[in-house]
């Protein structure tokens, strides 16, 4: 991925943002949507998907089918989005560091400026965890044990690659520290990992650590402000680790789906994320919701690009 | 007191007929290859939004312990696991089916699978809490060497064979291996494709492991599929009774094995189906019957696979890590109904939960008549539709199943290639069942190993991560009993009486021709050399940790081939007076109809694409009736196949679009 590319993207996209007008939002929508999910039912992109559902359905009077197309880490379904309908009634969900990451890597059937994502409506921060009766009580205890022990800090997290792998390098790096990181099958056997003891502490979703209640501290969140349903968890920043960051999830509609469709599906999720009730419900799984509509994608994807990029450079992931 | 509220609660007739709807429901879909619980579940849970929250639970719990215990038909009747919890039914279920005693497994698999489903629930009911806490004690080792004990079974499954055996098993592994690694993140033996960057599908490798072979031996004789009893016996629910009253100790340990995996979350039913099978053919007086139609097996599996209901919801209610995928589904419903899911749930919210589980044991108790009767429909059906009918059909259902699992035709050509594969391998004495063994325990074997490496290296003891812990070496203990068992037994026996016992279990389609060299076998060893050489190359791109797995298991490929040349290579050469007949003896020719089979197949799976799933459906069904009369029809039958196809297409392809939703393949027609 060169950045004249990206910067071509992004001139491209500040181009015709502009000429882009509300009016097709108004009907929109008129019929049941479908909406792709590229990952197997009961993770996090199919459970927030389930929140946009039930408020979907309420606000519109409209139908939103998910269909599942898991394989490849997501690129099973991302390398068919551009031959789907590109009326706006199929959609699809999309993610980061995902789409970014894998075609950095290898021929995926697909490249990340191929894919055209109209709003990333919420993502789920890192966060290190620990069992409660771990020896670390604060970000500070591990990190000095780390310093004094290195590489025997374990941190069980979800695949390689993905955003709680990049989190662990990042933090390695900013706090100059090794330890040695985990791959699990999915953020719940990672989680278990964590709850039994098994590594010493975890990088994982927030939203992972929800459903745990006491059995789990979470010792510092990588987003920019504390989140509302963990009051009491400082974030990275705050404790002097310039790190934010975790999964995104938005949607993506073809590449040739109009400027009137993209805006108008964009629209569509705004507000569902705008609904008070669908706010508390995600926040309190742990979501923390962003506003980045089809208006902010340029300048969002942009920026998320160059900081995976220099991430990918630290896991040792070929850039091509 | 709040147990007796929750029971009354339970006790609604709307809550009820849920329950019924649901299991009926749930045992349809699982009976359907390929359409799994997860997917019946996932696509209820929308409907569960506007119910109330108990009500709703009981539905999905419902749906997914009918489609856990409905996968037993399709592994009895059609030797397909409807789900991978079922694999090791077709071990005995299927041979009991070829003799004439369907119906029986079937009733026997419906039993267990009731006794099982409740003990599981039982256990969710009264020892959640403690229970939980094995899901914790379970780590990387122990993860490894539960998938090592189930590879062990390799060793019963491929007595007198075993060689052939763990060369599957070594196949198998090297499967599990393709696509992008979960530890490492490397991309492994896509050969630059896309298309395999998914990895093979398990379900999908099942449904064509298993059941292509039969489609295409199906055709090759005129013979009705299954063998029916004279006076059409039904389903003999006395008899399975009796019989399953006098195996209780195994229903009893199945259930509780299956259990106690369900509550380890990855692990599922397809290991405690394994592990149960495994440890009722230890048990049993009788080992040398299983894999040749022996009750047990049946019994151990339905037993164990249904207990992992229960046992998974432990987990997934307590801690709030989701036992198998259904679970994972059902959670994410719970969360959107703004139910907390945790340590939290039993006394926040108990109420709920409790009537949640009552309604999970009733559904179960509804299983037995409302699963009796299906399964005597079923089974009525399987021995009633006219062949001509029958193979395409299911033809139809290994293509549907393969394609439903991601929406994904090439999970269906994956699918066929493999069948084709395992029809030709199982011809030279290869069978299917270590292949899928090692496919299904790969991925878990693999990660465990290198988590528990990664782990143990870090804290500088790798040794005591893989030896020193107890559950881990309680586990060893188990594989190597399992291991070396058949092997002792197999001693005993010779011993006892000089006769040679021939033992080898499930490979009934060709047993190896005894003590003469066989050229074919060397072609294949020769072959899977090669393979394994490739294999070994391959690695050299690879990371530290994507590599130590294909590395060993590509090396074991190579030694374990060398072995069976060796073999070969010292037998005698057979003293056959025709050349022709050099070929085992065993091994009957291969006759044009099932080439026909095939390539009719070949074309359905290539139209899809091209004309859309129902236009190739059509005319899947013309070839294979083609290729499976032996009489020419007479015009009245040839009207019945005609609105059968009709029936058999359209309804399949309403029940996948409309009410499964699945995204179908765009085509020119439809």
């Amino acid at each position: 991925m060169s950045l004249k590319l990206t910067a071509i993207t992004v001139a491209f996209l500040a181009g015709v943002v502009p000429a882009a007008t509300a009016q097709a939002a108004d009907g929109y929508p008129t019929k049941s949507v479908e909406y792709i999910i590229p990952f197997n039912a009961g993770g996090e992109s199919d459970v927030s998907a389930r929140f946009q559902q039930a408020t979907w359905e309420k606000m519109f009077g409209q139908q939103l089918v998910i269909q599942y197309m898991a394989g490849a880490g997501g690129a099973q379904a991302w390398s068919q989005l551009n031959s789907l309908p590109d009326d706006g009634y199929t959609i699809m969900g999309i993610n980061l560091p995902h789409t970014v990451l894998q075609p950095m890597e290898k021929d995926v059937g697909y490249k990340t400026e191929d894919l055209t994502p109209v709003n990333y409506f919420h993502y789920t921060p890192d966060a290190i965890f620990v069992g409660k009766d771990s020896q670390f009580q604060t970000l500070k205890d591990l990190v000095d044990y780390a310093k004094q022990n290195p590489g025997l800090v374990t941190f069980s997290g979800s695949g390689s690659n993905s955003s709680n792998n990049l989190a662990q390098a990042r933090l390695d790096d900013l706090a100059g520290i090794t330890t040695t990181y985990i791959p699990f099958s999915g953020t719940s056997p990672a989680i278990t990992a964590v709850l039994g003891g098994q590594t010493i502490a975890g990088f994982n979703y927030v939203t992972s650590g929800v459903s745990q209640g006491d059995a789990l501290k979470m010792l510092a969140v990588a987003a920019d402000e504390r989140l509302p349903a963990f009051p009491d968890v400082p974030t990275f920043k705050e404790l002097g680790y310039d790190l934010v960051g975790g999964a995104y999830r938005g949607v993506a509609v073809p590449k040739s789906a109009s400027e009137e469709v993209r805006k108008a599906v964009s629209d569509a999720v705004s507000k569902v994320n705008a609904d008070p009730d669908f706010k508390k419900k995600m926040e309190d799984a742990g979501f923390v919701l962003t506003d980045l509509p089809y208006e902010k994608m340029g300048t969002f994807m942009a920026e998320k690009q160059k900081e995976y990029e220099a991430g990918a450079a630290k896991l040792g992931i070929a850039a091509k | 007191m709040v147990l007796l509220e929750s029971f009354l609660g339970a006790l609604t007739p709307l809550n009820l007929l849920l329950a019924l709807v649901g299991v009926v429901l749930g045992t349809v879909i699982g009976a359907l290859p390929g359409l799994s619980a997860t997917m019946a579940v996932a696509v209820l849970v929308p409907f569960t939004f506007t119910m109330d929250p108990a009500s709703g639970l009981i539905a999905l719990g419902a749906i997914y312990t009918g489609a856990i215990y409905g996968g037993a038909y399709a592994a009895i009747l059609v030797n397909t696991p409807g789900t991978p919890s079922s694999i090791a039914t077709t071990f005995d279920g299927y041979p009991m089916a070829k003799r004439g005693d369907g119906g029986l497994a079937v009733t026997l698999a419906t039993l267990s699978s009731v006794v099982g489903g409740l003990v599981g629930g039982l256990f969710l009911l009264f020892l959640s809490p403690p229970l939980a806490r094995v899901a914790l004690a379970f780590g990387p080792p122990e993860y490894f060497w539960l998938a090592i004990f189930g590879l062990t079974l390799i060793s019963a499954l491929s007595v007198g064979n075993t060689v052939k055996g763990l060369i599957g098993a070594c196949l198998g592994l090297l499967m599990s291996m393709v696509g992008v690694a979960v530890v490492g993140g490397d991309i492994r033996y896509t050969l630059d494709t896309q298309v395999l960057l998914g990895g093979i599908d398990i379900t999908s490798a099942l449904i064509g492991l298993y059941c292509v072979p039969v489609v295409i031996d199906l055709v090759a004789t005129r013979a009705q599929h299954l063998t029916v009893e004279d006076d059409l016996k039904g389903i003999r629910l006395g008899e399975a009774l009796s019989i399953s009253w006098a195996r209780k100790f195994n229903v009893i340990r199945s259930s509780v094995i299956g259990t106690v995996i369900g509550i380890l979350p990855g692990a599922g039913g397809s290991i405690a189906g394994l592990v149960s099978y495994s440890e009722a053919r230890r048990a049993s007086r009788h080992p040398e019957r299983f894999g040749k139609g022996e009750p047990d097996g049946v019994i151990a599996t339905e037993a164990a696979n249904n207990a992992t209901v229960g046992g998974g919801f432990i987990p997934t209610l307590v801690l709030g890590i989701p036992g198998t995928p259904p679970d994972a589904i059902i959670l994410g419903a719970l969360l959107v109904q703004g139910i907390k899911i945790g340590p939290t749930l039993f006394s926040a919210q108990g109420n709920i939960v409790y009537t949640f589980i009552f309604g999970l044991l009733i559904a179960t108790v509804l299983m037995l008549p409302a699963g009796l009767l299906i399964g005597k429909y079923a089974y009525r059906s399987i021995i009633s539709i006219p062949k001509p009918v029958l193979v395409p059909t299911v033809a139809f259902l290994t293509i549907i199943g393969s394609f439903a699992i991601h929406s994904n035709i090439h999970d269906t050509q994956m699918m066929f290639v493999l069948g084709i594969l395992a029809w030709i391998l199982n011809r030279f004495g290869f069978a299917p069942s270590p292949i899928v063994l090692g496919l299904v325990l790969g991925q878990i074997a693999e990660q465990g190993f290198v988590q528990s490496y990664l782990i143990g290296n870090a804290q500088k003891a790798v040794l005591g991560m893989f030896f020193g812990r107890p559950i881990s070496l309680a586990i060893i203990v188990a594989a190597a009993f399992t291991l070396l068992y058949p092997l002792v037994s197999t001693y005993l026996a010779k011993r006892r009486s000089r006769a040679a016992v021939p033992l080898d279990a499930v490979e009934d389609a060709a047993p190896e021709a005894g003590r003469y060299r066989d050229p074919a076998s060397l072609v294949m060893a020769a072959l899977f050399i090669v393979l394994g050489v490739f294999a070994y190359l391959e690695t050299a791109g690879m990371t530290a940790m994507g590599s130590v797995f294909p590395t060993t298991i590509s090396a074991a490929l190579i030694v374990l081939s060398l072995v069976l040349v060796a073999m070969h290579l010292r037998r005698p050469g057979r003293p056959s007076p025709v050349a022709g007949a050099a070929l085992a003896p065993a091994r009957e020719a291969v006759g044009w109809r099932r080439i026909a089979a095939a390539l009719a197949m070949a074309v359905w799976i290539l139209a899809i694409p091209v004309t859309g799933f129902a236009t190739a459906g059509l005319l899947g069904f013309i070839l294979m009736i083609a290729a499976a009369s032996w009489d020419r029809p007479q015009a009245q039958t040839l009207l019945g196949y005609a609105i059968a196809t009709l029936v058999l297409v359209a309804g399949f392809y309403l029940l996948m679009a409309k009410v499964l939703l699945l995204r179908m393949p765009p085509g020119a027609l439809f």
